[in-house]
């Protein structure tokens, strides 16, 4: 004898009831005063699952209804009813301490390795079966995009155009795509654009800007910095940043299902931590691989150093104030210049600050990511 | 006769349904996401209460699952696209005009007919055409002419409120659009209030620290430092998560605080916009100090203080409403629309 409140077909009017399982697994329902409401055969029932405390609710063909708050009740009546009492099983392990713990550590290391393992293994994956052509698709579009807002046709003089190819040249060979895999392009940086800059696009094309070239004393240190770029180019890192962009919401979103629910910060900000610490380790990546090409060609990788530092004030000199952040796309320019010119006696075991954050910046490498 | 709505559930509760849920999911590679989906409304809806009794929700998981599916493989085809080839994109803006007033008049009519009360459910009845001047028509004027804004905001709020109905009695809801324009003028203040103070607190930071390093550059002491464009950002972010919840608040206290129910029924909400923006504020905050598992609790701690402050005035015992006859609706349009992170909702 189970009690609850019976409400009348479709409606909201009820009365204080009481249910039982009758004789050929029937449910009976009947009032205080004991007349029948509703006599039903049990295979005809549908009870909704156990969920926490919430009122038991049985949904007869007419549409009338008995629910209870007795929740041990309804299961026994339903096991009289000869029914499969659903739900059991998720409200068992929704209340056992022990499970809820496992689910706890399950789902902590679920997150680290979605972050840490799948996301960069999963972009990396997709990077190396993106079709050529469609890489090159997508260096067109973003070099025309860019050549109308932020760059120009080139102002360098011929002659500088050939030394820097005939420089281009001689890293590509010793680089790991060899001489046909890299193209260079000059461009004129517009005021309040790019800057002195040198990037890689996806199909190997990369982009000098006319300002970076007044800054070079040494030849060496624009060799630098095309190996640099070509390591980008070789690990297909501007792909790679783009699919892990895109998996990490995808996935976020499936593993809690309800996007709308989330607030938006606690979505954006994770995302973009994760999004500078993949791109840092690429960049800490593109110089160690530029360093090792140098070493390959006899040159010291501290002129790269040399650079990066003459780079940057020049930039901060002027209305740009030049801010560090932890949430930069770059490690901070010390950090790579320090870690260059270790680079001039051989490959770094990677000895990274790991407990300074605020100087490093947060780094997959310390939670055991290493790019490859 | 006043009635107050309450909200029962417990954090601790529903930390243990949400965790369990994750790790189920997580388990089943996300396909037991469409049944932590209807457990979770399931709690949400059942430990809401009004006259003593809760709401109910009644959607089936299998078919949440199928428009999940759906969902997924437009959103994959969606994001490969438009990496990919740029060009695709007005395709898909054309593609997303022409589906979204089926996609937000599917979605609330299906949580509307999935949602129950006394054993009636609730229903939600607009046509394509209004569907389409609402969202599609009016959204676009609100973007490219800014003024009108609030306008379009009490259009979309018109739609959603004055086709529910319950029991087949209908919802009604009427003000004046100078109080949404009203609104909207003090969310604008609160975002110039909000740039001030954060230059201001910029400036006075960075003059207190150029003293200090002045004066204590003869010491051996570390210098201080700070992250300036993450404080900055951060600042910015949950200065305007607050005032997009506190203009939030207001709508939905202006829109439920004129709705009537057929019958001489009529409903009230009084949150304070200050009380739900700290606590949505704080909520993030927490939810991120801890890698999300505040989130359960977060969720609790919103519903506890926003349901409680509706009310609805019965004119009678509410005893004499029965349902209409429904069709079964199709959970895709809804599910298509929950993963886009369309919200139609107030
Ligand atoms: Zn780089």
């Amino acid at each position: 004898m189970v009690e609850g409140r019976y409400f009348y077909p479709n409606a909201t009017h009820f009365v204080e009831a009481r249910a039982e399982a009758g004789e050929g697994r029937v449910l009976r329902i009947a009032d205080g005063a004991g007349a029948v409401l509703a006599e039903v055969p049990g295979k005809a029932v549908r009870a909704t699952a156990r969920l926490a405390s919430l009122p038991r609710r049985f949904d007869l063909p007419d549409g009338a209804r008995f629910d209870t708050p007795d929740n041990d009740g309804a299961d026994a009546l339903l096991r009289a009813l000869g029914k499969t009492v659903s739900g059991r099983i998720t409200d068992r392990l929704e209340r056992a301490w022990p499970v809820v713990i496992l689910s706890l550590v399950i789902t902590l290391a679920a997150g680290y390795y979605l972050l840490v393992q799948a996301i960069p293994a999963a972009s990396e994956w997709l990077a190396r079966r993106t079709p050529p052509a469609v890489a090159h698709i997508m260096t067109e579009q973003t070099l025309m995009a860019l050549d109308r807002f932020a760059l120009g046709p080139t102002k360098l003089s011929a002659a500088d155009q050939a030394r820097a190819t005939k420089l281009f040249q001689d890293v590509a060979a010793h680089s790991r795509g060899g001489q046909g895999a890299y193209r260079l392009v000059f461009r004129h940086d517009k005021p309040g654009g790019v800057g002195p800059n040198a990037f890689a696009l996806p199909d190997g094309t990369i982009v000098m800007t006319d300002s970076l070239w007044p800054l070079v004393k040494d030849d060496s240190e624009i060799e630098g910095v095309f190996a640099h770029e070509m390591s980008h180019v070789d690990h297909a890192h501007g792909l790679q940043r783009i699919y892990a962009a895109s998996l990490f919401p995808a996935i976020l979103a499936l593993v809690t299902g309800d996007v709308s629910n989330v607030s938006q910060m606690t979505a954006v900000l994770p995302g973009i931590i994760a999004q500078s610490a993949y791109s840092r380790s690429f960049e800490t990546q593109a110089d160690d691989d530029g360093a090792a090409t140098l070493r390959r060609m006899g040159l010291k990788p501290s002129h790269m150093a040399d650079l990066l530092e003459r780079i940057e004030k020049s930039v901060c000199k002027k209305d740009h104030p030049c801010v560090k952040s932890w949430l930069g796309d770059h490690p901070d320019t010390d950090l790579r210049a320090a870690r260059l010119r270790h680079e001039d006696i051989g490959p770094i075991d990677d000895h990274l600050n790991c407990w300074e954050p605020w100087k490093t910046g947060i780094s997959l490498r310390c939670l055991g990511f290493t790019a490859n | 006769m006043t009635h107050a709505v309450a909200f029962h559930g417990k954090g601790t509760e529903y930390f243990r349904i949400w965790i369990v849920n994750v790790a189920l999911t997580v388990m089943t590679l996300g396909i037991y996401s469409a049944w932590a989906k209807v457990r979770t409304q399931r709690y949400f809806y059942g430990n809401t209460y009004l006259a003593g009794h809760s709401f109910e929700y009644h959607a089936k998981a299998w078919r949440i699952l199928l428009g999940r599916a759906i969902a997924l493989v437009l959103l994959v085809g969606y994001t490969v696209s438009a990496i990919l080839l740029p060009v695709t994109m007005g395709m898909w803006i054309l593609l997303l005009a022409a589906a979204l007033p089926w996609l937000v008049r599917s979605a609330i009519r299906f949580n509307a007919r999935n949602t129950s009360w006394r054993n009636v459910r609730f229903n939600f009845q607009a046509s394509f055409f209004e569907a389409f001047m609402a969202y599609v028509v009016w959204s676009v004027v609100a973007v490219s002419v800014f003024p009108l804004i609030p306008y379009a905001r009490r259009i979309h709020d018109y739609f959603y409120v004055n086709h529910h109905s319950f029991g087949g009695r209908k919802f009604a809801t009427d003000f004046s659009v100078g109080r949404t324009y009203l609104i909207y003028l003090y969310g604008f203040l609160a975002i110039v209030a909000l740039l001030v103070a954060i230059i201001a607190a910029a400036f006075a930071i960075i003059s207190a620290q150029t003293y200090l390093h002045d004066f204590l550059s003869h010491i051996p002491f570390p210098a201080i430092t700070l992250d300036y464009p993450v404080l900055t950002a951060v600042a910015l972010g949950l200065g305007g998560l607050f005032v997009a919840t506190f203009v939030a608040t207001m709508v939905t206290n202006l829109v439920i605080g004129n709705t009537t129910l057929e019958g001489g029924h009529s409903l009230a909400s009084n949150a304070s916009p200050w009380r739900v923006g700290w606590i949505v504020v704080s909520n993030t905050v927490l939810t991120l100090a801890t890698l999300g598992l505040f989130y359960p609790f977060a969720r609790i701690r919103l519903a506890r203080y926003r349901m409680g402050r509706y009310a609805l005035h019965a004119a009678s015992d509410l005893d004499d409403f029965t349902s209409e006859a429904l069709a079964q609706q199709s959970a895709i349009g809804q599910e298509i629309a929950g993963f886009f992170d369309l919200g139609f909702g107030l």
